[in-house]
């Protein structure tokens, strides 16, 4: 019989319960009160009362067992649609789990996921749990994992900066820094408030500028904007005007102030900025409508600044405890598949290898412009001259340059 | 191979990391079942056989009293009987309630269409709170745990209490005591039995190593007793003789195997392991964290070996001006990635138009461009966004051919 789990498990909720067994212990009961009574009233009637007593006695108690055939049977259903469902899925097994021996990094991770999700309280609760019952010593890592490069160096100061001596995780200046993030973006969010996330892109303009992000602009922009339609955008001590000016005339004061930094940058937008003032009778018909209605402006400058926070941090905006358990979430079937065909076919999984672009084995430009990788550069010169095996250019293997993807 | 940018959502191939999810309260569900109706049999016989030898001693002359204080035992068991099973019908009822809610949980897979739908970002995130949980509970991190599931609003999709309730008897026998496995595994023997556990075994035996280790001898004599009982009806006639010889060798005696035996720091921690290993097989719950089997599919999945490569890459480097969107990449991954295998990627992606500087860093022209034009260098140069020193010649940009 088909029958799906919601349907079994219907039944189970209604009629696989205990309910019914208790009652009858309670007829049970009842039958003993009542014997009780009538012989405590009479004693006389003692052994027919009790003889009595045998057949309604036995009666109820075999309902109560009865009652149980109908949990039993439900639950069977419950179980043979589960093991439907399940079917052909193996409960995941351990069978190469590669992360077991690096619980304090996982911690970590875990850690540094709950604190960007903004869980601070539970972050802090966790940190403090998972530091006070440390996970076992980590396994020795291979000595690939040492390797370290200039190139790395941002990445290893925000490593250090979070980790102690004793390798437990040392969370206060991350905490502290994403405390921030959240206090701005809901200032931002929650109250329109553009201040401190202004305040925050000011003290990190030299390094925004050299990312090339344009956050600090566009939040300077958004807030011309709400000076221009007489939003409420709090307090900002720069514009709090004692003449009590608005609107317009207020971001004109706003644009004077503050767009001198930008002017190199952003001529074509601040000018479209200041051309608006022309228009400010009928805003709405502008060839600048855009700029002052746009419903996506808050969400846009809050994702960016987002965005530009985690990688100040060296961190990716999206939560990667998210991704990776997400794709590993969606891969597994696959790999599922590939793990029983290889026990199979008893093959091995090589791909170690198998793409170009290790540090080992980097991809290098012959002098044509066509690319191939190092090992392959090496077979086919032998030392000598090769031909491209794109083109029919010919060049020196020592003419080879190494590229950067 | 499948085609890479398929979205679409296979619903039930996508339930493997949730079958813990309705598995564990199934066999929460069952043991109630088992447990009330050991309770109901061994009553409902008590109950019988009492009414029974009552009727037969008041028709052989006892006195009232006698009868009604017989009655009275009677109603006793039979109201003990009903408590126990009114609290075995509320957590049956909690475990329903659970049921229904994780049903349901799993049934809004089936609609959402696609992988790319904002619904399943959601659910996805629900299902990283739920593995998150089940991490914590079994490093013993409770409180985290029950304030994760709390603020999220999941407790009715975790289990926490059985995994608590797990954690003390395995914290009970690093600290050396039997006591509380024994009575779990005295709970849950019908189901046990089936399972081949030599838990129990093993736990007896510890006892015995315990009594023998003292080497006073009414202790040893207890031992022996407790040996004759318990251990004596093994199979294993070797196992049977081991532990007999202990009784002959002194404890911290050097002979082996019995010197092994009876250093018992790591016996207790043994016993643990096998505890646990025990509980888990009853209750279908997998012996590794899912979070691990998620995120170890995941990071082999998504990393490359660029993510750990001594050179920063062009397109995924925090100093850069193209954000990092690499999972891997980011400090919280990116040392748990280097120990799991790399992912097979049939297709290489390279930007388009591919251009590359004399430095060697190799650009999408366009994005390249755009770039430059947000920094703000002067028309017919370019800058490198990894390397901001160096001011090129536009004529000096090359494009390249990459396949």
């Amino acid at each position: 019989m088909e029958e799906t789990s919601q349907a079994a498990h219907e039944r189970l909720e209604r009629k696989g319960n205990l309910k019914k067994s208790v009652d009858h212990v309670q007829e049970t009961i009842d039958l003993l009160m009542k014997a009780r009574a009538t012989i405590a009233a009479d004693p006389s009637v003692a052994t027919t009362t009790l003889a009595k007593l045998q057949t309604p006695v036995k009666q109820s108690l075999g309902k109560v067992n009865g009652d149980l055939k109908e949990i039993h049977a439900s639950l069977g259903k419950y179980s043979k649609a589960l093991d439907k469902k399940f079917k052909d899925k193996p409960l995941p097994s351990s069978s190469n789990d590669a992360l077991s021996s690096h619980a304090s990094l996982i911690n970590r991770a875990i850690a540094m996921h709950l604190l960007r999700e903004g869980q601070l309280s539970v972050a802090s609760t966790f940190i403090s749990e998972a530091n006070t019952h440390p996970p076992p010593p980590e396994a020795p890592s291979s000595p690939a994992a040492s390797v370290t490069s200039p190139d790395h160096d941002m990445q290893d100061t925000v490593q250090n900066d979070f980790t102690n001596d004793d390798g437990t995780f040392r969370s206060e200046p991350l905490q502290k820094q994403f405390a921030q993030m959240y206090y701005i973006l809901h200032e931002l969010r929650n109250r329109k408030n553009l201040a401190p996330a202004i305040l925050w892109a000011r003290q990190h303009s030299q390094v925004l500028e050299t990312r090339g992000s344009n956050l600090e602009f566009e939040l300077c922009r958004l807030y011309f904007v709400c000076q221009y339609l007489g939003l409420d955008t709090s307090d900002d001590p720069v514009t709090s005007d004692p003449n009590g000016i608005s609107g317009p005339l207020k971001a004109i004061r706003y644009a004077q102030l503050a767009f001198g930094n930008f002017a190199t940058r952003y001529t074509r937008e601040i000018n479209q900025l200041l051309g608006s003032l022309c228009f400010h009778s009928n805003l709405a018909q502008s060839p600048y409508a855009h700029i002052f209605y746009n419903e996506s402006a808050w969400d846009e400058v809050a994702s960016s600044f987002t965005r530009e926070f985690c990688s100040l941090l060296g961190l990716s905006a999206d939560s990667p405890l998210y991704l990776a358990a997400t794709a590993g979430a969606i891969a597994l079937p696959t790999l599922l598949k590939l793990e029983n065909i290889m026990k199979e076919k008893r093959t091995e999984w090589t791909t170690r290898q198998e793409l170009p672009g290790t540090d080992a084995n980097p991809p290098m430009m012959m002098p044509c412009g066509h690319v191939i990788a190092k090992e392959t550069l090496d077979r086919l010169s032998k030392g000598g001259r090769l031909k491209c095996p794109y083109c029919p250019g010919e060049s020196l293997a020592r003419d080879a340059r190494r590229v950067y993807l | 191979m499948a085609e890479l940018t398929t979205t679409k959502l296979n619903a039930e191939s996508h339930l493997l990391l949730d079958q813990p999810l309705l598995r564990l309260p199934y066999e929460l569900a069952r043991k109630n079942f088992k447990t009330a109706q050991r309770h109901i049999e061994s009553s409902s016989t008590t109950l019988v056989s009492a009414l029974k030898s009552t009727t037969s001693a008041a028709a052989n002359d006892a006195t009232p009293a006698a009868t009604l204080a017989a009655l009275d035992t009677m109603l006793q068991r039979a109201q003990t009987l009903k408590r126990k099973l009114e609290a075995l019908h509320a957590d049956e009822t909690t475990i329903h309630r659970q049921q229904r809610a994780r049903l349901a949980h799993l049934q809004q897979l089936h609609d959402i269409p696609s992988l790319a739908d904002v619904k399943y970002d959601e659910w996805s995130r629900v299902r990283l709170d739920r593995l998150l949980v089940d991490y914590m509970l079994r490093m013993g991190y409770v409180e985290s745990a029950r304030l994760l599931a709390r603020e999220k609003g999941i407790e009715e999709l975790v289990d926490i209490e059985a995994f608590v309730a797990c954690r003390r008897i395995e914290e009970s026998l690093r600290q050396g005591r039997t006591g509380e496995a024994l009575a779990w595994y005295a709970d849950n023997k019908q189901a046990l039995k089936k399972t081949d556990s030599n838990l129990e075994v093993e736990l007896r035996l510890q006892q015995y190593i315990e009594l023998v280790r003292t080497g006073d001898n009414p202790k040893l004599i207890e031992a022996t007793l407790h040996a004759r009982k318990y251990l004596a009806a093994q199979q294993d006639t070797e196992f049977t003789m081991r532990a007999a010889g202990l009784l002959v060798f002194p404890p911290g005696t050097a002979a082996e195997p019995y010197r092994v035996i009876s250093t018992t720091a790591d016996r207790w921690e043994s016993l643990a392991s096998l505890f646990l290993e025990t509980h888990h097989t009853l209750l279908s719950i997998p012996s590794t964290p899912l979070l691990h089997i998620a995120l170890s599919a995941g990071l082999s999945a998504l990393k490359t070996p660029s993510c750990h490569s001594a050179f920063a890459s062009s397109s995924s480097n925090a100093s850069s001006s193209v954000t990092s969107v690499c999972p891997i990449c980011s400090t919280e991954l990116n040392e748990l990635a280097r120990n799991v295998p790399y992912a097979h990627h049939t297709k290489s992606h390279v930007e388009n138009d591919p251009v590359v500087l004399p430095n060697g860093r190799v650009y999408g022209r366009d994005k390249l461009m755009a770039i430059n034009e947000k920094l703000g260098t002067p028309a017919g140069k370019v800058r490198d966004p990894t390397d901001m020193s160096q001011l090129y010649d536009l004529t000096q940009v090359k494009k390249v051919f990459i396949s």
